[in-house]
Parts: C-alpha cells; sequence; structure tokens
C-alpha cells in the first residue's frame, strides 16, 4: 500500500470570509490510507471549521497553509470538484432540502461522477441504495422522503452515512456524526463506517467527535485534540481516554487565544 | 377581382363588431343574442389599468395593442388534425394516459377522440361551438353567464363576444372517469387574438380530470390566447383541471377561470405558467355548499422578461366549506411573478377553513416577486391563514448538495425543481406530474 498521505494538512489558516476572523491558526495533519483519524477539541476550537475548509465550504477563507488530497491542491478546487475526487463530509447539520427525495439526490450525485455521455444504470442504483439502507436498518420509504426534510436529528445523522456509503468516498470527514444518536444507531452507523472500510482497506475517515464512546466501535489510528484553531496533541486512542477522565482545562490554559 | 380575392383569403378581421357577427355566424339566435350584449359591455367597459388594484403590476398599455391583433378563426380546411405540428405531436406523444382527448389549433377544434366505454356511459365531450348549436338546455343557461359573465370585467366580455371554440365536456352523474381528458391547444399565428372557451359540468357524484395544455412557436409580435374556463361541480362531484401554459415568447396569455363547487364537491385547480413572454390569471374559487373543496395549486417559472400575474379569490359563500391555495414561482433573468390573492368569507359562511400561500425563489439580481396575500372575513368561526415569502437560493443547500458531486448548476436546478416540486406532490395525478415536472425540467437545461 502506498504509503504517501492521501490528506496533507500543512500550517492551515483560515478566516471567516467576510470578518476579520481568523478561527484556523496553523493546522498541521496527514491522513495515509486507511487510517482513521479522531479528532477532538472543546466547543468552538474550530473543528467545524476545519471540516469544512476541507470541504471548500465558502464561508471560509483560507489564508495560508495547504491541504493535498492525494497529491492534488484542494484549496484550488471547487466543492463539487473536491467530492468528485473523493472527498466527503458528513455534516454536522445537515441541511434540509426540500422537494429533492434522497433517491433523486444520490442518483444524480452518482450520475455526475460518471464519463459524459455515460448513464447510470438505474437497476443497480437501486440495489445499490436499497442495500445500504438495509445495512443502516432504515425503511426503504425513506428513499422517497425529500433530503432532511423534518427529519429527526438522528435520521439526519444516519442519512449522512447512507450518502457516504453510496458514494463510497476515499476520504470521509464526518462531523460529530455521533452526536444526538442514541446507542442502538451509534452501533448501525459504526457500523456504515466499518462495513464500508472492509469493502475497501484503504479508505480514510476524519472523525470528529466530544465522545470517546464512538471510538469503541470506530478504532482510530491517531487521535488529535484541537483547542483554539491548533492541533495542540496527537497520539493514540488512549488519548481519547485520558481526555475523557481529565476534561480540555489543561489545554486550554496552555494554548489561550 | 378584389371580390375574388377576398373569397380566396378569408377576411381576417381585427377586434370589433364585425368579428363578433363573424363569430357568431353560425350560432342560434340566443347565442348570437348574447354574443352582441357581451359586445355591448366590453365596449362600455374601461380598459384595466394600472390605476386599478388589480392590474396594478401589468401595464396592458405597454404589453398589450388589442387593435393590431387579427381574431383567430382556426379557418383551417377538414384534415388539419392529420398535419399536426411537431411541438404539439411530441407532447401529446408523452400522455400515455388519456381517457379523451380533444385538439384545437388557433382557436378551432380539429379534433374530438374519447373512449367508445366512456361515451356509452353518457359522457359528452365535444367542440363547444358544435354543443351550443344543439344545445342541451345547460349550455344556454349557463355558457357566460354563471361562471364567467361578461359582466366580470374587460376581458370576460370580449371572450364571451368572441369565442370562436372551446370544450363542451359533461360526466353525468355517478361516471368516474379515471385518466385524464387532455386539451392539446396549438396557436401558430403571430399577431393572432384567440379566444377560446372551456365549459365542464361535473353532475353529481361524478368524477374527471382535465389537462389544458397549449404550445406555440416563438413569435415576434404579440399574439393574444384569451381562455374563459367555467368548472361546474355538482353535488358530490370532483372536478381536477389542469392548465399547463407552454407558449413561445410573444405569447400573451390571459385567462378567466372560474370554479363552482357546489355541496361536498371538490374542485381542484393547478395552474402551471412556463411560457409565454405575458401571463395573466384570475382565477376565482367559489365554494357555494358545505363540504366544498378546493386545492388551488400555481407554478410558475420566468426567466428573462417573461413577466407572470395571478390574481386569485376564495370566495366561501356557504358555511363549512374549505379551501387552500399554494401557488409557488422561481424567477430568473429579470422575470416578474405577481401575486395577488384574497380570501373572501361572506357573513354566514361559519367553520370556513382557507389558507392561502404564495411562495416566490428568486434566483437572479433583476428578477421580482410581489406578493399580496389579502383576507376579508365577514364570519366569526372560521380557520384562515394567509402567509407570503421571496426568498433566495439557499447558500447552504447549494454547498450542501455541491459537496456531493454536483455542479453549480445541477445543485440550482435541483433546489428550484424541489421548490417547485412541492406543488406537484399535492397533485394526485401521476401522468400529469411526469408531464409538468419534464416540461420544468426541459426549461431549466436552458439556464
Ligand atoms: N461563519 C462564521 N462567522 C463567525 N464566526 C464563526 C463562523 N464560523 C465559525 N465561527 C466561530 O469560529 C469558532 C469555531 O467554530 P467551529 O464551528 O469550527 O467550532 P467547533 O469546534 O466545530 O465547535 P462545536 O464543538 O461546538 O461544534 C467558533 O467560535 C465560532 O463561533
Ligand atoms: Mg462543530
Amino acid at each position: 500500500m502506498d504509503d504517501a498521505p492521501i490528506l496533507k494538512v500543512a500550517g492551515l489558516r483560515a478566516k471567516v470570509a467576510d470578518e476579520d476572523l481568523e478561527i484556523l491558526k496553523g493546522v498541521d495533519l496527514a491522513i495515509k490510507p486507511g487510517e482513521i483519524h479522531a479528532i477532538m477539541g472543546p466547543n468552538g476550537s474550530g473543528k467545524s471549521t476545519l471540516a469544512k475548509v476541507i470541504a471548500g465550504h465558502p464561508a471560509y477563507e483560507p489564508t495560508g497553509g495547504s491541504v493535498y488530497f492525494r497529491g492534488e491542491d484542494l484549496l484550488d478546487m471547487e466543492p463539487d470538484e473536491r467530492a468528485r475526487a473523493g472527498v466527503f463530509m458528513a455534516f454536522q447539520y445537515p441541511v434540509e432540502i426540500p422537494g429533492v427525495s434522497i433517491a433523486n439526490f444520490l442518483r444524480t450525485a452518482l450520475q455526475t461522477r460518471l464519463e459524459d455521455g455515460e448513464e447510470l444504470d438505474l437497476f443497480d442504483f437501486q440495489e445499490l441504495l436499497m442495500e445500504r439502507m438495509e445495512q443502516l436498518e432504515m425503511d426503504p420509504s425513506f428513499a422517497q422522503r425529500p433530503v432532511n426534510d423534518g427529519f429527526s436529528g438522528g435520521e439526519k445523522k444516519r442519512n449522512e452515512i447512507l450518502q457516504m456509503a453510496v458514494l463510497k468516498p476515499a476520504l470521509a470527514v464526518m462531523d460529530e456524526t455521533d452526536s444526538g444518536l442514541d446507542i442502538d444507531a451509534l452501533k448501525i452507523v459504526a457500523n456504515g463506517v466499518n462495513t464500508l472500510r472492509r469493502e475497501s482497506p484503504d479508505k480514510s475517515v476524519l472523525l470528529i467527535t466530544h465522545y470517546q464512546r464512538i471510538l469503541n466501535h470506530i478504532i482510530p489510528d491517531v487521535v488529535h485534540v484541537i483547542v483554539n484553531g491548533r492541533i495542540v496533541e496527537s497520539g493514540g486512542p488512549e488519548v481519547a481516554l485520558e481526555l475523557e477522565a481529565r476534561g480540555y482545562e489543561e489545554y486550554r490554559k496552555a494554548h489561550a487565544a | 377581382m378584389s371580390q375574388v380575392a377576398a373569397v380566396r383569403k378569408p377576411s381576417r378581421p381585427v377586434i370589433g363588431a364585425t368579428a363578433v357577427a363573424e363569430a357568431g355566424a353560425t350560432d342560434p339566435p340566443w347565442l348570437r343574442a348574447r354574443r352582441d350584449e357581451a359586445w355591448a359591455t366590453y365596449q362600455a367597459t374601461p380598459m384595466p389599468s394600472t390605476r386599478s388594484e388589480e392590474w396594478r403590476y401589468t401595464d396592458l398599455s405597454r404589453k398589450l395593442q388589442l387593435d393590431e391583433l387579427v381574431v383567430a378563426h382556426g379557418d383551417r380546411g377538414p384534415g388539419a388534425a392529420a398535419i399536426l405540428p411537431d411541438a404539439l405531436r411530441r407532447t401529446m406523444e408523452q400522455d400515455r394516459d388519456s381517457a379523451a382527448r380533444i385538439v384545437d389549433i388557433d382557436g378551432k377544434v380539429v379534433s374530438v377522440e374519447l373512449d367508445e366505454s366512456l361515451a356509452r356511459q353518457g359522457v359528452v365531450l365535444a367542440s363547444l361551438r358544435d354543443a351550443a348549436r344543439e344545445d342541451d338546455g345547460d349550455i344556454r343557461r349557463l355558457l357566460a353567464t354563471r361562471a364567467v359573465p361578461a359582466s366580470d370585467g374587460k376581458f370576460p366580455a370580449l371572450n364571451a363576444a368572441l369565442w370562436n371554440d372551446g370544450v363542451y365536456l359533461r360526466i353525468p352523474r355517478g361516471v368516474r372517469v379515471e385518466r385524464p381528458v387532455r386539451l392539446s391547444r396549438w396557436v401558430s399565428r403571430p399577431g393572432s387574438a384567440t379566444f377560446t372557451r372551456i365549459f365542464i359540468v361535473a353532475e353529481e357524484a361524478s368524477q374527471l380530470s382535465f389537462v389544458d395544455e397549449i404550445l406555440s412557436p416563438d413569435f415576434e409580435t404579440t399574439t393574444l390566447v384569451n381562455t374563459a374556463v367555467e368548472l361546474f361541480s355538482y353535488r358530490g362531484a370532483q372536478i381536477q383541471y389542469v392548465s399547463l401554459q407552454r407558449l413561445g415568447r410573444g405569447g400573451f396569455y390571459l385567462a378567466n377561470q372560474r370554479t363552482l363547487a357546489e355541496r361536498d364537491s371538490t374542485l381542484d385547480t393547478l395552474n402551471v405558467a412556463l411560457g409565454g413572454s405575458v401571463g395573466r390569471v384570475d382565477l376565482n374559487a367559489s365554494l357555494l355548499g358545505p363540504g366544498a373543496h378546493s386545492d388551488m395549486l400555481g407554478l410558475y417559472f420566468g426567466d428573462a422578461d417573461q413577466h407572470f400575474d395571478f390574481n386569485t379569490s376564495q370566495d366561501h359563500v356557504s358555511p363549512n366549506a374549505h379551501s387552500d391555495l399554494l401557488y409557488k414561482g422561481a424567477l430568473d433573468g429579470s422575470a416578474r411573478g405577481i401575486f395577488r390573492g384574497i380570501i373572501r368569507v361572506h357573513e354566514g359562511a361559519q367553520g370556513t377553513d382557507a389558507y392561502q400561500t404564495n411562495r416566490n425563489l428568486i434566483l437572479s439580481d433583476d428578477a421580482i416577486a410581489t406578493s399580496l396575500p389579502n383576507l376579508e372575513i365577514e364570519a366569526d368561526d372560521v380557520r384562515c391563514s394567509h402567509g407570503a415569502t421571496v426568498g433566495q437560493l439557499d447558500a447552504e443547500a447549494l454547498f450542501y448538495l455541491m459537496s456531493r458531486g454536483l455542479t453549480r448548476g445541477k445543485a440550482e436546478r435541483l433546489v428550484v425543481l424541489g421548490f417547485l416540486g412541492e406543488v406537484l406532490a399535492r397533485l394526485p395525478m401521476g401522468g400529469v406530474v411526469e408531464k409538468v415536472t419534464n416540461a420544468i425540467v426541459a426549461k431549466l437545461r436552458g439556464v
């Protein structure tokens, strides 16, 4: 297996696009194919901002450093180009798209990944969608419901994983997908991620979470701690356990703004 | 010599008394008298101006020169149905499920097809001109008197005087027509004015859906299509009327629609405006008996300099009736959308349920939506609400879709389609939903 990182973030700085507010203050991170990295950090430390800058959200402006994905400069690409290249972000707050069914949405998303003139096979698609929904223990009727419209918090999170499972990205950034899930749902979601990795072991995951709990199901290779826009510690799964016991207080003191 | 020329080339009169006389040339006397009366009303009625509330945003003095138009007679000879224009033929081929079909070219019915079994059950579908000549009593009693009478205004009067042809449809008591009856209309002549009337009676406990689709090529000069729609649902009957306006640019679509819903009947309408340069629809839904129900749906999608103006009213004359209006529009380019709606709960109409919602999606800096919802309530035990929104494409939604790989264009199209599609989701008519969706998609592709 190739040992070059699939994602390499170096000295990344980013600010709010229409404000003079810097949020990421030099983030370094390298994820190799097949690795699972977890990021933990207090509220407001910049976790979602990091995820969104990787995905290309227009509300944030990178002001320094770089993000390379499979050797390509991600910051140079439009959000849809990044997605087609293999980056996926599961949103912390998934967006409602009234009137657009999950099936239609995912069909369109897969179609955009094909060459010009190539048509998605609708039967294959239907089969894939139903198989994935079954794995995630979602009722098939969900496929016809408008994306996230009127979904419960947990249903929205599960829908993010469904999309990931259908689109099979090389890198999935999961922003607090475990928040708001009951214990059974958490296991189902973790199972969804693990299934994907079993199918293709070189898929990588960047998993943002507040809870050590999910890391019992999705075992990370590396755990990072982010405080005030910087990664202040990286280590093995034990880092998460220590955090659980001690909280962020020491880090906060050491890395105040 | 000049006489010969006149015979070969039928006179094509402008709007005036001669045209009225010509339109009524083969009519029975009662109908000719009605046309003359309507013409008198037309002459006595001033042209609506932007000084009136109802026409404030559509300036006819700038958009419509009536005296430059030539009245269409649909004077194609027999066999016209055999040489249907390609565009019309294509859209007709998409209609896989039809119980009956009537084709109208330049304001004249050229073919009527009705399922044999329906004819046996007493369903009548005919050219309105033919039906009026034979008259079953109801036509004389109701035509241009109860629903869209000349007294309603300048254009209802003009239509009552000049209508050239149209549709007569009658569903007998208890007969349910499961598949839609379709009217396919085509306008070919630039600078023409077409006057059409649609007259539908659904007798007690009968049921039907009717799709009125109109197409044309683009025109360099303003080309008027004026349609009066008279819909009657008797006790316990169900009517769904769908207007699918897909005229070419240069088309000026002007419709007066009135629905009269009697006790326990359902009279739903859907107005889809995609084509033409100007579209103005006046729709009045009258709820005449307890248990009457009207869903009023509307969907418009304008680009370039298209101008769509909807003027609706929900008249709750009877207690315990229900009406629910939802009009949604997306506007791109420098398109203009106007929605003006009023719920009138008449005195004594207790137990009324009446709702009115207009939502607009603005896709460009120059597009404008104007929304004027209104309530007039003279009863105290009612449930009424009205709401209007004008919004832009949600940047978060676009990002969400793009983050799944959709290009910006695709993401925008999907959001617009979803936004408008919510209207169609309320219409339980498979064949129509698909058709309208395809028409929107086709238009979105062009954006
Ligand atoms: N668009 C924005 N405008 C202004 N401030 C913003 C914006 N986006 C983020 N911020 C601020 O940047 C900081 C980091 O936000 P971010 O959402 O990245 O935090 P987080 O680590 O994901 O927090 P949480 O754990 O609560 O999800 C916060 O203080 C937040 O208020
Ligand atoms: Mg966050």
